[in-house]
């Protein structure tokens, strides 16, 4: 196998959503090294897709009101631009590693509207997610105790000095900063106690101190004593070694490996001491990790679908059916901003079911007809293969994938549609 | 949105298949050079061989988020039940009564009419040792049915593994296959709700070439292409069968279309399961699941609703089983991935905790209780004790189920729950 060209390749699906048209020829001729140093060329905005106003709807009506079906068509409506904000988004972003460590972040913080319910505050945590997708994870830890969204999602609100509930405590540990098994029970209970006094308005998100349902009684959280702030306490929390091996372990998952662990000695856990999300992405990009053949991912509905947006310069926003959209997305499990559990998505043969085969294919159908393939259908069939090749980012076609793209390639649709349910492009090599 | 395949049953070309082809073709034999086989040959194959009657089958039930066992079945008569959690326990009278002092959630109804007709084994105190309170290493844990170390397969996955090789003999209802049916040498396959529409026309030869594995392919590349091959295999002989009206209940009111309570997520993949069973799919695994019991919150309402989807799906499931003639073959397990905590959490809802109980159903369990019901009075750091291990069902629904040694799969455990006729 071509390493470079296999390098090259996971640079653009690992630390981005695909290449768009030319990017990967060009990566080819310029090298690993410039298309690493391109990869990490710091981002000039956040955000390049101009995002849609999201109000604050404020209580349900009751539900024999007259306000009902406005409110009601209001929600829906927001959370489909919502949706289709951040496809479009994905698609268009030119400096995709900042764009795919939002959406790891937003794996990592998974929080789903299907709890919070308001799209204005599931709006605010995509952009606290942006704001520090590469910045310094510690500040980043406090921003999302002040969350609105993860706060509703954990029942922050429900945790106070009377009555504490965990949810929220455990789940910073377990999921968000330490990882399994690096605290006690007692710390959760302890760390419960550290949390309470906040509420949260449902449908702006904003979220509100109240002394009275605060716990001011010190508390011991892995061995630290005091009446703590949550900010301090977080603080103490991601400043644990434990942390930075927590979040090098966490990247190394969803960027090179769910099957093989991290080895113990990679250079990215100490590159992460300062606790600068930058500086641990540098240092994975710079290890010879994404080289290595071994480590193989298969991706995500999401960044199977982007990908093809990129390659086919489809504006997800632009396709015939928002709703039919959706559904693809719900048929193949993976929705942005409705994970499933606070865990996240799932990895690897989850995306692997002979369900998601047929639905990959009807999705691919769906998306290719919209596309303008008039550059494939300039080029003579026999040399279309080779073409896709470079078009989607594929390391190398097997004879197999070949043989099956052989019998369709005089049909522009039928051949791209082939060639992005293989097992080429399904997985990342 | 998806199209519906156009493959009703007469058409399916009743050719038979040899079994060596068909395994050929499922991967025994990994060579690209595998002679490719037609959808109709495929779906033929799958409908000629139907399950013998009278081969015992497991149907899996999995209770997503930590299903409260102390309000599923209820020690009604102790004080320190009703002083650990006010608000969050049900009035006696309102209770179902199975003995002296467990009665179950009041929602329970058909699963109690299955208890006096001596068809429920309920095992208490079920978990594993130093439990896991974290919703994805526990689930993970019982699933793969390895509390000490962390596998990459499940316990009916190592099972799939000493079976023949056939994408048909465990099925997962939804997109997403369980790690629960995850093996080594091959895993289950997944059914969405509706079905699967088998690709038709060139695109189809085309995926049916993509379904080959490649010498050249690591091993995820190997698996998407073996998914695409399972497409052809499961869908080709259920979809005919999806097309039919549900069997019809015996004993139960069915509501219009037939589809008796088809309206919730279990009842329906439970609906979907009866129809293939009824067909005679070759299938002696299932894997169907409910989730949100992760009832931090106002729990009582909300856990009673999902017991009461669990109780009438499962009821219904059984009395639909009846006309088949299979309804004797068939074992329900029902679980969930901890119990919680035994004092309410002041939201009305209460925090993870530890062990639950486990229910087996069907006409080869004997009924009553089993394993011990952990006691109030002796709680761990506030949870119930662990008194029965999971492995201890696990081995016996193995070995009396599906009539497999347990040993190689659950690393020669030897508890047992002698709870099945035998």
């Amino acid at each position: 196998m071509d390493t470079q060209r296999l390098e090259i390749a996971r640079l653009f699906h690992r630390t981005g959503f695909g290449p768009k048209p030319g990017e990967f020829a060009e990566a080819l001729r310029a090298g690993v090294a410039s298309t690493r140093s391109k990869v990490l060329a710091p981002p000039s905005k956040v955000s390049f897709v101009t995002p849609p106003t999201f109000t604050d709807l404020g209580p349900r009506p009751s539900p024999n009101s007259p306000d009902v079906v406005e409110f009601s068509q209001q929600l829906r409506y927001q959370t489909q631009q919502l949706f289709l904000w951040w496809l479009d988004e994905m698609v268009a972003s030119p400096h995709t590693l900042q764009e795919k460590m939002t959406w790891f972040w937003h794996g990592h913080w998974a929080t789903s509207i299907g709890k919070v319910n308001y799209a204005l505050p599931m709006f605010n945590q995509n952009v606290t997610m942006r704001k520090y997708a590469l910045g310094n994870f510690s500040e980043f830890a406090k921003a999302m105790f002040s969350d609105g969204a993860l706060q509703l999602w954990l029942d922050g609100q429900e945790n106070t000095a009377k009555a504490p509930n965990e949810n929220f405590s455990r789940e910073m540990m377990e999921l968000f900063t330490l990882g399994v098994n690096r605290y006690t029970e007692t710390d959760v209970k302890e760390l419960a106690r550290a949390f309470t006094g906040y509420q949260v308005s449902r449908s702006s998100g904003l979220v509100t101190y109240n002394a009275r349902r605060r716990d001011t009684a010190p508390v011991t959280v892995l061995g630290k004593t005091g009446a703590m702030s949550p900010e301090e306490v977080i603080g103490h929390l991601v400043a644990q070694n434990n942390s930075a091996l927590f979040i090098a372990e966490r990247i190394w998952y969803r960027f090179v490996s769910s099957q093989e662990p991290l080895p113990q000695d990679h250079p990215m856990i100490k590159a992460f001491a300062d606790r600068d999300v930058y500086a641990l992405m540098k240092s994975l990009i710079e290890s010879s990790a994404l080289s290595q053949q071994q480590y193989s991912m298969v991706k995500s509905p999401v960044e199977w679908f982007i990908g093809i947006c990129r390659a086919t310069s489809t504006t997800p926003s632009k396709l015939p059916s928002p709703t039919k959209l959706t559904n693809y997305f719900s048929t193949l499990s993976q929705i942005p901003f409705a994970p499933p559990n606070v865990g996240g998505w799932p990895v690897d043969q989850a995306w692997l079911s002979s369900a998601s085969a047929q639905f990959r294919l009807a999705f691919a159908t769906s998306i290719i007809k919209e596309a303008n393939l008039g550059e494939l259908a300039s080029v003579s069939p026999v040399n279309r293969p080779a073409y896709l090749a470079d078009l989607l980012g594929v390391v190398e076609w097997s004879s197999r994938t070949a043989y099956a793209m052989r019998g369709v390639r005089d049909d522009p649709q039928k051949l791209l549609v082939t060639a992005v349910c293989s097992p080429e492009y399904v997985v990342s090599q | 949105m998806i199209e519906l395949p156009r493959v009703p049953g007469q058409e399916l070309g009743m050719s038979t298949v040899t079994r060596r082809q068909f395994l050929k073709y499922s991967g025994v034999v990994a060579a690209a050079a595998a002679p490719m086989l037609t959808v109709d040959q495929i779906a033929a194959a799958a409908v000629t061989r139907p399950l013998p009657l009278g081969t015992p089958i497991l149907v899996v039930v999995t209770l997503y988020g930590g299903n409260d066992g102390l309000n599923t079945v209820i020690p009604f008569k102790d004080s320190a039940y009703y002083s650990a959690r006010p608000g969050l326990t049900y009035k006696p009278e309102t209770l179902l009564p199975l003995s002296s002092d467990l009665a179950l959630n009041a929602s329970m109804t058909g699963i109690k009419s299955l208890w006096d007709a001596n068809k429920v084994a309920i095992v208490r105190g079920v978990g594993y040792p130093k439990p896991d309170r974290s919703h994805f290493s526990s689930m993970s844990i019982w699933q793969t049915g390895s509390p000490g170390a962390h596998l990459n397969t499940g316990w009916l996955g190592r099972w799939l593994d000493t079976q023949a090789i056939d994408p048909m003999t465990a099925i997962s209802l939804g997109g997403v296959l369980p790690p629960l049916l995850v093996g080594a040498k091959q895993s289950g396959s997944a059914l969405p709700l509706g079905g699967l529409s088998i690709p038709q026309g060139v695109i189809g030869t085309a995926c049916q070439r993509l379904a080959v594995p490649s010498p050249s392919d690591n091993p995820l590349m190997a698996a998407a292409a073996t998914s695409m091959r399972n497409l052809f295999n499961v869908s080709g002989t259920v979809q005919p069968i999806l097309a039919k009206p549900a069997p019809a209940s015996e004993d139960l009111p069915t509501v219009a279309g037939g589809n008796a309570g088809g309206d919730t997520d279990l009842s329906r993949q439970l609906n979907v399961v009866a129809k293939l069973i009824a067909a005679g799919a070759p299938t002696r695994a299932w894997s169907v699941s409910l989730g949100g019991f992760d009832t931090h919150a106002n729990e009582a309402n909300a856990q009673a609703l999902l017991l009461g989807t669990v109780s009438k799906s499962i009821s219904t499931f059984l009395s639909q089983m009846k006309a088949s003639g299979r309804s004797k073959d068939i074992t329900v397990l029902v679980y969930s991935e901890f119990g919680r905590r035994v004092k309410a959490n002041g939201s009305e809802g209460t925090d993870h905790g530890t062990s639950g109980p486990v229910f087996l159903i069907g006409d080869r369990v004997t009924g009553g209780f089993y394993g011990d019901q952990p006691s109030l009075s002796k709680l761990i750091d506030g949870d119930l004790a662990v008194t029965t291990d999971f492995r201890d069902v696990y081995s016996s629904v193995l070995e009396k189920v599906l009539g497999a040694p347990s040993e190689r799969i659950l690393s020669n455990w030897k508890g047992r729950v002698n709870a099945f006729k035998s």
